[in-house]
């Protein structure tokens, strides 16, 4: 079954942000609300977007916009990805 | 041991943080929030009275989206809210602002008074009012990416890059419906865009007429160098004494784009700060924090108002006990950030003269 990694996550997040490794995206960010980690909805959506090309899956608004945390984000993305495989 | 007290910097929001009941709740219960949007609507005469029915009406007669109400509301609440803060004691050690958000700051560091801020906004609706329809999208993008994908065709419309808010936070303005166009064309391509709110471009050479126009009603406003420093979203340095005094630089805002990014990466560069969002909304500080030094924790952000009409009472309150619990004695109180730099007359003179004058 296919799965996205929290190392992955990160790695999309920060690329999607436009943050190279001088920005701190470790430790406790699972549970840390995107909100918190200044995460508006352009750099989310374009998150989700990067996953959905690279996973080649489709997630409805609705869903990116129940996921408050990259935890939540984790779990609606591995959703989708257990549905599709 | 308490943690050493950091400057405090405000951030003023433009274009795009207006929202129904923006601050709403405030007025009436934060007595400097109130008398200062009371003194800034007494002073736009006839118009004032027609803002602030549009502010506080759940059905306004000019859609908030429209330069004409969000461009002198922003203003005027930005404005409001850091004469609100300093009466409370707090001293700043920069002011930053973003579009109209700058003239805010500007005005609070006495670069004019308040009355004449009143004929700036007045003179900034009527030369916005020239503009033909059009709007901004911010592009999930680098300013760099972005820049090959506003063809010619668009540039010659008058489409162009209006703000770089992040690395991946790019504004692009212009006209309908080229702009609508571009949208769908980045859409093709996979780039992620969201709409702003707002009815007119800004920033972009579609504007350059209007802004002609705004520079003519800088005539016979007096213009002073900022009592406070001001991070200039045209250069990412402070603003000079030269640059103060010129109304082209003021003027010439409108057309020109907004480097947040780079001024707030400046400020932050410098030194750790903590950032206050004095606006509606928490457009400004969601960017600041994902800056490596407010990520790391060397710099903190507080944001007072969600955008929501309701709760930004309680959310205001709880921001000030937080921000006096991060700000500590350090800058609050006389003296704090240096004798004489910041005193009440930095932020209060100039605004407490223009009301005489004008009324």
């Amino acid at each position: 079954m296919r799965e996205i990694t929290i190392d992955t996550l990160v790695r999309l997040l920060r690329e999607s942000a436009g943050e190279d490794e001088s920005v701190q995206l470790d430790g406790d960010i699972l549970d840390t609300t995107f909100e918190a980690l200044g995460y508006d909805s352009l750099a989310l959506f374009n998150t989700v977007s990067a996953i959905e090309r690279e996973y080649s899956l489709e997630i409805s608004e609705e869903e990116v916009g129940g996921a408050k945390t990259p935890a939540d984000l984790l779990n609606t993305v591995n959703r989708a990805l257990a549905g599709t495989s | 041991m308490p943690e050493p007290s950091r400057p405090v910097v405000l951030l003023f929001p433009g274009q795009g943080a207006q929202h129904p009941g923006m601050a709403v709740e405030l007025y009436g219960a934060e007595p400097e929030f109130t008398a200062t949007m009371d003194e800034f609507f007494a002073l736009m005469g006839e118009e004032g009275g027609r803002l602030r029915a549009d502010w506080l009406g759940d059905h306004p007669r000019v859609p908030l989206d429209d330069a004409s109400r969000a461009q002198p509301l922003l203003f005027a609440i930005g404005y409001a809210l850091g004469r609100t803060l300093t009466a409370r004691g707090l001293r700043p050690a920069a002011l930053l602002g973003h579009s109209v958000g700058e003239l805010a700051a500007a005005c609070l560091a006495g670069v004019f008074t308040l009355a004449d801020a009143a004929r700036l906004m007045a003179a900034r609706s009527q030369a916005m009012a020239t503009v033909g329809p059009g709007g901004m999208i911010a592009a999930g993008v680098a300013a760099d990416d972005l820049e090959p994908r506003i063809g010619a065709r668009h540039r010659a419309a008058g489409v162009a890059v209006a703000a770089i808010n992040a690395p991946r936070h790019t504004v692009v303005a212009g006209p309908e419906p080229w702009l609508t166009e571009l949208t769908r064309e980045l859409a093709a391509d996979g780039v992620t865009t969201r709409r702003v709110p707002s009815r007119q471009p800004f920033h972009c050479p579609a504007v350059r007429g209007a802004a002609e126009l705004f520079a003519v009603g800088f005539a016979g406003v007096p213009l002073a160098p900022p009592r406070v420093p001001i991070r200039s979203t045209a250069t990412g340095l402070p603003v000079s004494g030269a640059q103060a005094l010129s109304p082209g630089f003021w003027a010439g805002q409108l057309a020109r784009p907004v480097l947040f990014w780079a001024a707030l990466d400046g400020l932050l560069t410098d030194g750790d700060h903590t950032l206050v969002e004095a606006g509606p909304g928490r457009s400004l500080s969601m960017l600041a924090r994902r800056h490596a030094a407010v990520r790391s924790g060397r710099g903190t952000v507080v944001a007072p108002l969600p955008a929501s009409a309701e709760g930004t009472l309680a959310a205001w309150k709880a921001a000030m006990e937080e921000l006096d619990a991060q700000v500590g004695e350090g800058a609050l109180g006389e003296g704090a950030l240096g004798e004489g730099a910041l005193g009440e007359g930095a932020l209060g003179e100039g605004v407490r003269r223009g009301s005489v004058e004008g009324v």
